[in-house]
């Protein structure tokens, strides 16, 4: 009578040892199964919203800031009046820099046939100050944008920059489509 | 070895160059071309006609702006306040290359500057204002490539002359009933003019006889006979001014008639006739801008709104009878969002008030049609509000209301007013209009208007 009543603590830990390796075995397929299915969720700026306060360069968690000025390229006027590009009313259209509006000097311009212009973003010197980007939009075919770039951004839980965004242009976007990018994006 | 140390770290300290990797941004490093001075253009060469079964009608708009360079109609025919349930009356609709050129129209004719991109030619096309059809057309080769547009110019017609300025400075002028080619101008050839940026955007002046036309170049402005061609005068211009997208307006004052012309470079008042024709009687380069579209609003006090976009925001002047000159004050200026602002439309005066679109830039009332007394253009009168924004589209007045389409081609019918937006009814009236930016053109009830690549007619007669 002892015995048994020994054997069967003995197994009765002896189960509640399996059962509770079974639960944390089945828990860790069950989170690793819905980490795979799951998609995951980034920060990203919808172009249509951002009124190019100037925050992303400031807010960022990051320095420089992960949100940098993308072109798109179909969309743009290759105009040799500029206005992201150029300062409003600048003494030349020339690369000279005290015409250029970007603070550093991140756009290149070259010329590609009369009268168009091609104009290229340096994602390392970008800040993402949004200057051209207003420049843009106010004066040409709004083909400067703002983006966050997922090869640099923490994607921290609480965005410091959607939380100080005046127009509350940065959403969370499925990781699988991570860009709001002008021309494939478009505001219904 | 501590000595030792602490040179090798002073002689590091000294060498380093914290801006090695600086590079200059200097003028040239976007290899621009030299932008010489394109191929001889023979002016007038091609032509062909259609038909010449247009009916003919009473009333014209000869030319931008209008009859009285105010953008108001004076025509008595009463207009619709309102579409009606069977929505407007879209009389006949034309495709164009892409541009921003409007209209003139003369008893019956409707006459517009349009570029073809496959035959690489300018042509003054000549239309039927009731059906359409298209009588006759009249051009040269040129090579015109797309910049937001092509053709962007309206002409200038009088009962037997066409005056038109195309992409490139080429002034044409024609007989207006033939077609038949008279004479014509490269300005850019001529004059050694810098083609504007986006090609021309200045409407030519007929006063009488003499075409007017602002050059730049070697001369800011120059007269021609109508019926030769002969250059009657030329105005100096030894500051190097540059021709502008702003059309020359006529305006007397104080008994003198003068051409206020706002060139790349400055403003100036030009005398219109007499012994003094084509002598400068004010100038200032207070006004100094880019890039200058609208033309200026000359008021009967002497008070001259002038307004520019990309920025440039807006400058009143104002002229004092000085002998026989005039002096020229400054009496204030603003950013695009400290007032009355306009990037391409001119304002229109009406009853003491100035009416104007703002640009993308003028701050919360950005694309608001907005109002100002023009004793202070800064002040707001009253804005057309957050819901009604109007980009770039023209304006005009007929019939006392304000006739406005959006650059989207929905016409708006508002009932001016100094106290406020009173809008009266609104259509679309170009399906999937698209840079609507050409100035609207009204005879015998009938406006003609266009989008980027469309041209169309309503009937707006009541």
């Amino acid at each position: 009578m002892e015995n048994d009543k020994i054997k069967s603590r003995r197994e009765f830990i002896r189960g509640g040892a399996r059962i509770s390796l079974a639960l944390a075995m089945g828990g860790i397929a069950g989170f690793a199964a819905a980490g795979i299915s799951r998609e995951k969720w980034v920060w990203q700026i919808d172009p249509f919203e951002c009124t190019q306060c100037g925050r992303c360069a400031t807010e960022c968690v990051l320095t420089p800031s992960a949100v940098k000025c993308v072109h798109a390229f179909d969309l743009c006027g290759y105009c040799d009046l500029c206005g992201g590009y150029l300062k409003p009313n600048s003494n030349a259209l020339s690369t000279a820099g005290e015409n250029q509006l970007c603070p550093t000097s991140a756009i290149s311009r070259k010329f590609i046939e009369e009268p168009y212009f091609e104009y290229i973003i340096n994602e390392n010197l970008c800040i993402g100050c949004g200057k051209c980007v207003k420049g843009c939009t106010s004066f040409g075919n709004g083909s400067l944008h703002l983006q966050i770039m997922h090869n640099l951004c923490v994607n921290c839980n609480q965005c410091a920059i959607a939380r100080s965004c005046p127009s509350n242009a940065i959403r969370r976007v499925k990781a699988s489509e991570a860009y709001l990018v002008k021309g494939d994006f478009t505001k219904d | 070895m501590l000595t030792g140390l602490s040179v090798i770290i002073l002689m590091w300290w000294v060498n380093y160059d914290p801006t090695r990797d600086f590079t200059q941004s200097l003028p040239g490093m976007d290899n621009r071309g030299s932008g010489g001075v394109g191929d001889t253009v023979d002016i007038g060469t091609l032509f062909d006609r259609y038909a010449d079964d247009y009916t003919p009608l009473t009333e014209t708009w000869p030319r931008f702006r209008g009859e009285h360079f105010d953008n108001i109609s004076r025509s008595g025919i009463p207009l619709l306040a309102k579409f009606g349930s069977s929505g407007p009356d879209v009389r006949w609709s034309v495709e164009l290359g892409e541009g921003h050129s409007g209209a003139a129209i003369y008893e019956g004719l409707v006459y517009v500057l349009d570029y073809h991109e496959e035959e690489r030619a300018d042509f003054l096309r000549c239309f039927s204002l009731t059906t359409g059809k298209e009588q006759w057309r009249r051009g040269y080769n040129v090579h015109v490539k797309r910049n937001h547009g092509m053709s962007r110019t309206v002409p200038a017609v009088t009962d037997s002359f066409i005056v038109t300025m195309g992409p490139r400075c080429h002034v044409m002028c024609l007989d207006r009933l033939t077609g038949d080619f008279r004479w014509g101008i490269d300005i850019e050839k001529e004059y050694r003019s810098e083609v504007p940026l986006w090609y021309t955007g200045q409407c030519p002046l007929i006063d009488g006889n003499v075409a007017v036309l602002a050059t730049g170049g070697t001369a800011l402005m120059i007269g021609v006979d109508l019926l030769t061609g002969r250059k009657i005068w030329e105005t100096p211009n030894p500051r190097g001014w540059k021709m502008s997208h702003s059309s020359i307006i006529p305006f007397t004052f104080d008994g003198r008639r003068m051409y206020v012309y706002s060139a790349s470079g400055g403003i100036a008042g030009i005398a219109a006739d007499g012994p003094e024709a084509g002598k400068v009687l004010w100038e200032t380069e207070a006004w100094n801008k880019q890039v200058v579209a609208p033309s200026p609003v000359c008021m009967p006090d002497g008070k001259i709104f002038i307004t520019a976009g990309y920025g440039s925001g807006s400058m009143v002047l104002h002229l004092t009878p000085s002998g026989d000159k005039f002096d020229v004050e400054m009496l204030y200026e603003y950013k695009p969002s400290g007032g009355l602002a306009c990037e391409q439309q001119t304002p229109l005066f009406w009853e003491g008030h100035l009416f104007g679109i703002l640009p993308k830039d003028g701050g919360p009332l950005r694309n608001q049609l907005v109002c100002v007394n023009p004793s202070d253009t800064r002040k707001i009168v009253w804005a057309s509000g957050s819901e009604k924004r109007f980009g770039l589209g023209p304006y005009f007045m007929a019939d006392n209301k304000i006739y406005l389409l959006n650059e989207e081609g929905t016409l708006f019918i508002l009932q001016p007013s100094s106290s406020g937006y009173k809008e009266l009814d609104q259509a679309k009236v170009i399906a999937d209009g698209h840079d609507a930016w050409a100035p609207l053109a009204l005879a015998d009830g009938y406006l003609v208007a266009r989008d980027s690549k469309t041209m169309i007619c309503i009937n707006l007669r009541k």
